[in-house]
Parts: structure tokens; sequence; C-alpha cells
């Protein structure tokens, strides 16, 4: 009799949000290595096409939560 | 009776016969042996705690892995990362003598500031590859590491005195205790992989709340204490003192230091003071509700909230504080959707509070307490 492996939880990552500087579009991405809170990274703005948007959240979204329970 | 069973068993085949008489010998066993019942007991409850005790291991190896491999990445290959890491899971604390009791806080500030110090020296020693932002986390990293594997240690050390004495009442204590354990190593587990990639924890809420409110405004900012920053800056009339922990990188500061030096430099002229820190919620209760209240909204080993209680007496300022509420799970794992909404709701509430309880002219100190790890100064 072997004890079976206990299944640990997976880890959900967060994902990153961006705010254009010139259209203050919003957009999110999953969390990239160096990510912090306000700041400014060299990205291209998916609607306008802008170069420099700032990271203005680093979240949890619900939703994943939920598609993890599932 | 017994002959009854027997004649049973008689007029049935010679397997019935069988079982009926385990059954009567198990059942005898119940009779002359008092203890018997308790000691199917003891052992299913030892096979339950030897489970869980097993996961808890596996917990363990996986964070100690995940702080090792943080730690290769940034150190140089001629150390032993391994040996050396070990060695700071392994390190103690010890608190100071409270039989004479005056001063205490004093002498568990220098223990405490010591030991946080050394910590980060001995990290920044083993990482030299990573820089100060870098190191916090780290530091913070071995923490949990250190957390994780003080759990582990400490069931196992119930479940093995509990098996040798065959104390059932010591594993039934365990036993008890273990969901809520098990709950917190996870959550220890998951605390592991936010900072090992520096992502904002639930408890960083209260930096992010004041790094959301002084954003894109125009300010002065300073350290004011280790690790702490004050942003010196005008609202309606009012000046505001916003106290934080330095971010990106993963440290709480000293808050209580700092506002006592915010104090002493401006004498009389502070009117109210603002703590804003995640709380702990009930079972059954929001995430991310805010509250508010009286008194120091902060943590920790009492140090901070005492030295801002006893200058706040001395000045006669009142302390007011706001709390998030979070469970023990969600402020340490990076943070979840429905507590960053609270800070725009507390923002709100702290510009309210601003204009409805201090005069135009005067200064409020506002102090987002929590660990600034991933959240970056504005
Ligand atoms: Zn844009």
């Amino acid at each position: 009799m072997f004890p079976q492996k206990p299944q640990l939880n997976r880890f959900i990552q967060p994902l990153t949000h961006l705010t254009c500087f010139s259209c203050n579009t919003e957009n999110s991405r999953p969390f990239k290595d160096g990510d912090y809170v306000f700041k400014e990274v060299e990205e291209k703005c998916p609607k306008c096409g802008s170069t420099k948007m700032l990271i203005t959240g680093i979240y949890i979204e619900e939703r994943q939560l939920k598609e993890r329970e599932r | 009776m017994v002959f009854d069973i027997l004649q049973i068993g008689g007029q049935q085949d010679i397997l019935s016969t069988l079982v009926s008489l385990i059954w009567l010998l198990l059942l005898l066993s119940f009779f002359l042996y008092p203890g018997f019942s308790q000691r199917i007991q003891l052992s299913y409850i030892l096979r339950d705690l030897e489970r869980k005790l097993n996961k808890l291991r596996i917990i363990d190896d996986d964070v100690k892995d995940r702080t090792l491999k943080a730690f290769q990445e940034h150190s140089e290959p001629n150390i032993d990362v391994k040996n050396e890491l070990e060695r700071l899971v392994d390190s103690f604390i010890i608190s100071p003598e409270s039989m004479d009791p005056y001063g205490i806080v004093y002498k568990l500030e220098h223990i405490v500031n010591t030991w946080e110090d050394r910590f980060e020296e001995d990290v920044a020693r083993i990482c030299s590859k990573a820089d100060p932002v870098k190191v916090k986390t780290l530091t913070n990293l071995v923490e949990v590491s250190r957390g994780v594997h003080f759990i582990y240690r400490y069931v196992r050390h119930y479940y093995l005195l509990g098996k040798r004495t065959q104390n059932i009442y010591l594993v039934l204590q365990m036993q008890m205790l273990m969901p809520q354990i098990m709950e917190i190593a996870e959550a220890y587990r998951q605390a592991s992989y936010a900072f090992a990639q520096a992502q904002p924890i639930g408890d960083g809420i209260g930096a992010l709340v004041v790094a959301k409110l002084v954003h894109g405004l125009e300010k002065k900012t300073y350290e004011i204490a280790k690790d702490t920053i004050v942003h010196e800056l005008e609202l309606d009339g009012r000046k505001l003192l916003i106290l934080r922990a330095s971010g990106p990188g993963g440290t709480v500061g000293r808050p209580g230091e700092g506002i006592v030096k915010l104090i002493e430099s401006e004498g009389d002229r502070v009117k109210l003071i603002i703590t804003i820190d995640a709380g702990l919620k009930l079972e059954g209760e929001e995430s991310g509700k805010v509250v508010e209240g009286v008194g120091v909204a902060i943590g920790g080993t009492g140090v901070d909230k005492f030295k801002i209680e006893e200058i706040a007496k001395a000045k006669r300022i009142p302390l007011y504080a706001i709390v998030i509420y979070e469970s023990i799970t969600e402020a340490i794992t990076p943070m979840r959707e429905s507590i960053v909404k609270a800070a725009d709701k507390i923002i709100e509430k702290v510009k309210q509070l601003v204009n409805e309880k201090v005069e135009k002219g005067a200064t409020i100190i506002i102090a987002g307490i929590g660990n600034s790890v991933g959240i970056g100064v504005t």
C-alpha cells in the first residue's frame, strides 16, 4: 500500500493591466517577470499604436477564480 | 445468548459458523479490553495525521525548491546556495524577557531590527547579482520558506510524540487543528509563487491605496526611515504627509518610526492620523469590504502600533483607521480583483475625512500600511 501523492492546488497567475499614455485605453495580459504597479513599459497600445504604457494594476480577476473552481 | 448464536451457526454451513465466531470474539474483545475502541480510533487518527503530514512535507519541499531556484538565479556559481539557505531557514529569534515589562517594546524593536538587517545582509551576500529591490523580495521569500518549514516541524513533532506515547488526546487536538493548518500551509505555498515573481499581495492594499492617491499629483518625496518613504503634498488647502513602505521591493518599512519623526518635525500642526491596512475578515464576510474605525490599523510585532499610539496620545492627535477585509490566504497571495476595487472607495473616504475633520492649513498624516511588493513609487 503506497501513500498516494496528494494533489496541490494550481497557482493562478495574475493579469497585468496596462493603460495607454496617449489614449487612456486599458488592456490586460498575463503577468511578466519584472512587472510592477506604476511601472512605465514600452509596449504597443492595441488601439492607437503608441508605445508607452503604464501598469495600473496586477491582480487575479474574479473570472480566473471561477474558472479554477470549475 | 452465546448458545443462541452458536445454535444458529450450527444450523447453517461451516462458513457462517466461522463468521459468527469472529463476530463473537470481536464483541468479547470490546468487553474484556476496554481500551480497544480507543486503540482503533488512535490508529485511525494517526493514519489521518500521517497523510496530512506527508502533504505538508511535499508543500515544504515545493516552497524550498522555489526559494532555492530564485536564489540560484541571482547568485554566483561558487556559492553553496543550498547550505546557506538551510542556515537562514533554521535561524531563530528570541523574544525579550517580559518578567519586567518596562521598556520591552524598545527591546523588541531592537531585536527585530537586528534580525531584519542581518537577514537582508545575508540574502544580499548570497544573491550578489540581485539589485536592492530584488534582495528585499528574496528576503520575504525566505521568510515564507521559514514559515512553512516551521509548520511542518510543528505538526511532525506532535504526530511523532502522540505516536510514541500513544496519547490519543494529544493527536486528537492536532487532528482538530489540521484543517486550518493545512489551509495556512497552502496559502504560504501560493505566497512563495507571488514573492518569487515579485507580484503584489493582498496585504499590500494599504500601500496601493496611497500610491493611487498621490499618483499624478505634484509632490515632494523623501525617505523618512529605513524602507519608508513620505510624499508631501497639498490637497484642498491642507498639507498631507503620506507615508508608505518603499516599493516595488517586498518590505513593510518602519511606519512607527516614520510617523514619530514626522510629528516631531511638524510639531502641533498635525491634526489627524489615518492608517489604512488590510484586516482579517471573519468567515462569511465579503472580501474587499471597507470598514472604518478608530485606533491604529497595523499588524506585525506591535512596535509600530505602540509608537504611534504613544506619540498620538502625548500630542492629542485623533487616530482614524480604515480597514479592508481579507482572509489570511488573500492577504499573502496575489491581490484579487475584489480587494483592488476597494482602493477607489478608500481614496474617496480619505478625501472626505480630510475635508470634514480637519481645518484648512492643518497637517494630516496618512499611512498606507502593508507589504509593498510589486507596488512601485509614483
Ligand atoms: Zn493608446
